[in-house]
């Protein structure tokens, strides 16, 4: 389907396959033919056949739908937004954050929280940040606004808990420095996009 | 009639044991029976079924046992309660009295007491007419359940088991009537020594059988026909307001019955428990049920089920008449070839 | 010996169940004993050994009653006592105690008169079904061919009753509402 034809949303004016629907028997003879035909037609027992054969397809030949959830998961999109996760800096493993508070300001359900302070190389710190994840509606503008694609939105979607706060804290969602090496760079919502370089024009500065 | 008089006295002990016996095994079978059910329906739909309580999930049904004993047993408040709890025995009585007539398990005795356990437990010699009246007796269980509980559903529900129960009714006698007028018997062990030549009463009555088969769907409520607790239109119509193991009692007795259905089946038209080629009987009588078990799921898997007025309409205005012109027909045939 | 004690077990029974379906104010209680009672008597007549009668008459009145179960659910609510109006409780008292007096004359007086001998005692070999149908084929085939008959004339006049509108359909309603007033507006010219 082209991109086009995507975003068509009049639905009313689309191509729709009507049925071939019988029409209504009027006479007594054709309601008479309409019953044999329906009487003797084999479609009950293509509905059997039909039945009999997935049963097949399922038991012998390996085509079992279910996912057996907790012991197997299906893979999500990488722009699924769940839990979020807080990235490092590769070379250096100091977190990305610095502590700008873009994403506090754009949150639309205000349950960012962060506070700030000057470290001794007067450098920004976070001192503290935690997400309430009962007011959290997992938009994506914090990951999408984050200048140094810091907070992103993660793969954890298993959010129950004893207690709200278990996902919350800074610690909790920030990479865990031993394994730094496993971190992906995100793909999802407010990452850069692949065809990035090619966007990029001159800023006009000649005013 | 002489292997008759070989047959030891059977008494009153050797048949209180044989109740006993249908009692404990029919209903584990039925039981049972949700297992299976569940498992077949899952894989013609692809899915796995129960799994995780024992091996192959085969323990659910332990688990479903413990869960309906310990549920809280609910009445509500402006329900008849008399008539509440008396419901649902009504329909698992029935159902294992319908069984005290149908020949289950070969007859056999105990060594050390002398006792003779004979096949049938109460060998009426107009059996398949007991089964069916008791099994129509059964149809009271959903009907008084749904009137007694104080329930709107409850009451379209019961409404649907009176007017289900005339509609096939009717049906199921007059299908039954032709295969009756060919072996001039009421007793299954006529019926099945009527086939001991091999040649299944099908081949004689293929539209009786038919006939039967819907009729018995409807008998057993089983999906084509399972208007009396249609989740989607009706909430669960009669069992509404039921819980625990008042409701479990309704599904005993449901699998009872369709476990009789088959027993009918199989004996009246489908050759009964004679040998086939080198298969003994009592193997093939069990094929037989079985099958005609997993044909209900089978159907329940395949088939959408019809409203109530689709079913009056296909009763009386189909099925009566072909069952009365089938009954005609045999009996002219029967007149010139007789 | 035990069928002594199946006999009264089901005749103790079956008065009680009958006479709950007389005294109760409850539809669903009488309506339900009277269901019991009915399928009750079909174990006096196992007892007498006459299997067949026993199994008609269940088949029979499990049908009935359920008829009667569908009125009952139409006209009453089935959870709540229904108010009798009684005009006048003696008279009724007297007619009722009348008729029941009439009615144990009428079957103890051969009893006490010991002259009641079975005409068509049970013989072995001969199955419930054939003794029946020989019976109505030969001795009664009038009255049987009789009742047949009113029984096709109930069922046709309840066909014309509850077909008079059958050709009406819901769906199409409307149009046929306009084609009457249309010709009623002839009929008036």
């Amino acid at each position: 389907m082209s991109l086009e034809q995507f975003k068509n949303r009049n639905v009313g004016t689309q191509n729709y396959v009507k049925l071939d629907l019988d029409h209504s028997p009027t006479s007594g003879w054709c309601q008479f033919k309409q019953v044999v035909k329906r009487t003797f037609k084999p479609e009950l027992f293509v509905g059997l056949w039909v039945t009999l054969r997935e049963m097949g397809n399922a038991l012998f030949r390996g085509k079992m739908h279910t996912t057996q959830y907790p012991f197997e998961k299906l893979p999500i999109s990488p722009r699924y937004r769940a839990i979020h996760d807080m990235l490092r800096l590769m070379e250096s493993g100091n977190y990305r954050c610095i502590g700008c508070g873009l994403c506090e300001k754009i949150c639309i359900s205000n349950c960012i929280t962060m506070e700030t302070k000057y470290d001794e190389n007067q450098r920004k710190e976070v001192s503290e940040y935690t997400i309430n994840f009962g007011r959290c509606i997992f938009c994506g503008y914090c990951a999408e606004v984050c200048p140094e694609l810091a907070i992103v939105h993660g793969q954890r979607y298993e959010t129950a808990s004893e207690q709200r706060a278990s996902f919350s804290l800074f610690e909790d969602m920030l990479t865990p420095i031993d394994q730094l090496n496993l971190q992906q760079e995100y793909q999802g919502f407010g990452a850069v996009s692949p065809n990035a370089d090619e966007n990029i024009k001159k800023t006009p500065l000649a005013y | 009639m002489e292997t008759a008089t070989m047959l030891p006295e059977v008494t009153a002990a050797g048949v209180i044991i044989k109740a006993v016996l249908i009692l404990a095994v029919i209903a584990a079978i039925a039981g049972f029976g949700t297992y299976i059910e569940r498992k077949i329906l899952a894989f013609m739909q692809r899915r796995l079924g129960p799994q995780h309580v024992g091996p192959y999930g085969l323990l659910q049904l332990a688990a479903d046992g413990i869960k309906l004993f310990t549920k809280e047993d609910i009445i509500p408040q402006h329900a008849n309660k008399i008539i509440f709890a008396v419901a649902p025995v009504i329909t698992a009585a029935t159902a294992f009295i319908a069984l005290a007539a149908v020949p289950v398990f070969p007859d056999f005795t105990i060594p050390l007491l002398d006792i003779y356990v004979p096949s049938i437990a109460s060998d009426v010699n107009v059996g398949i007419l007991f089964v069916l009246g008791m099994m129509a007796a059964g149809l009271y269980g959903p009907l008084l359940a749904g009137m007694a509980q104080a329930n709107k559903w409850g009451i379209i529900g019961s409404a649907r088991t009176a007017i289900q129960f005339l509609s096939y009714e009717v049906v199921t006698g007059l299908s039954v009537l032709a295969p009756i007028m060919m072996v001039g018997s009421l007793s299954f062990v006529d019926f099945n020594n009527y086939q001991a030549d091999g040649t299944w009463m099908v081949v004689y009555q293929p539209v009786a059988f038919v006939l039967f088969l819907i009729a018995g769907f409807a008998e057993t409520n089983r999906t084509p026909f399972d208007l009396l607790e249609n989740e989607a239109e009706i909430i669960s119509g009669y069992v509404t307001e039921y819980s625990g193991m008042r409701w479990g009692l309704f599904f005993i007795g449901e699998y009872a019955n369709m476990i009789t259905i088959g027993v009918i089946a199989s004996i009246v038209f489908l050759g009964g428990y004679n040998d086939f080629w080198f298969i003994p009987g009592w193997i093939m009588i069990i094929g037989k049920i079985a099958f005609s078990f997993f044909f209900m799921l089978w159907v329940r898997a395949a088939w959408p089920h019809i409203r109530p007025d689709q079913l009056m309409w296909l009763c009386w205005k189909v099925l009566m008449p072909l069952a009365v012109v089938n009954v005609v027909v045999t009996g002219i045939v029967m007149m010139i070839i007789g | 010996m035990y069928e002594f004690v199946a006999f009264y077990i089901f005749a103790i029974a079956t008065t009680i169940l009958f006479l709950i379906t007389v005294m109760s104010k409850n539809v669903l209680y009488s309506m339900t004993s009277l269901a019991a009672g009915m399928v009750l008597i079909s174990g006096l007549f196992f007892l007498l050994g006459a299997d067949f009668l026993g199994v008609v008459q269940l088949i029979v009145y499990v049908g009935a009653v359920m008829a009667l179960y569908a009125f009952a659910m139409m006209f009453f609510d089935a959870t709540k006592d229904v108010k009798e109006k009684q005009q006048n409780p003696q008279l009724v008292f007297l007619l009722g105690g009348l008729m029941a007096l009439v009615f144990v004359i009428m079957f103890s007086a051969p009893v006490i008169g010991d002259n009641i001998q079975a005409l068509y005692p049970v013989v072995d070999g001969v199955g419930n079904a054939q003794a029946v149908g020989m019976v109505l084929f030969t001795k009664y085939l009038v009255p049987f061919e009789v009742a047949a008959v009113m029984l096709l004339v109930a069922m046709i006049a309840g066909i014309i009753l509850a077909g008079k509108k059958m050709d009406y359909s819901l769906t199409k309603c409307e149009a046929i509402d306009e084609e009457m007033s249309v010709e009623l507006e002839k009929g008036e010219e």
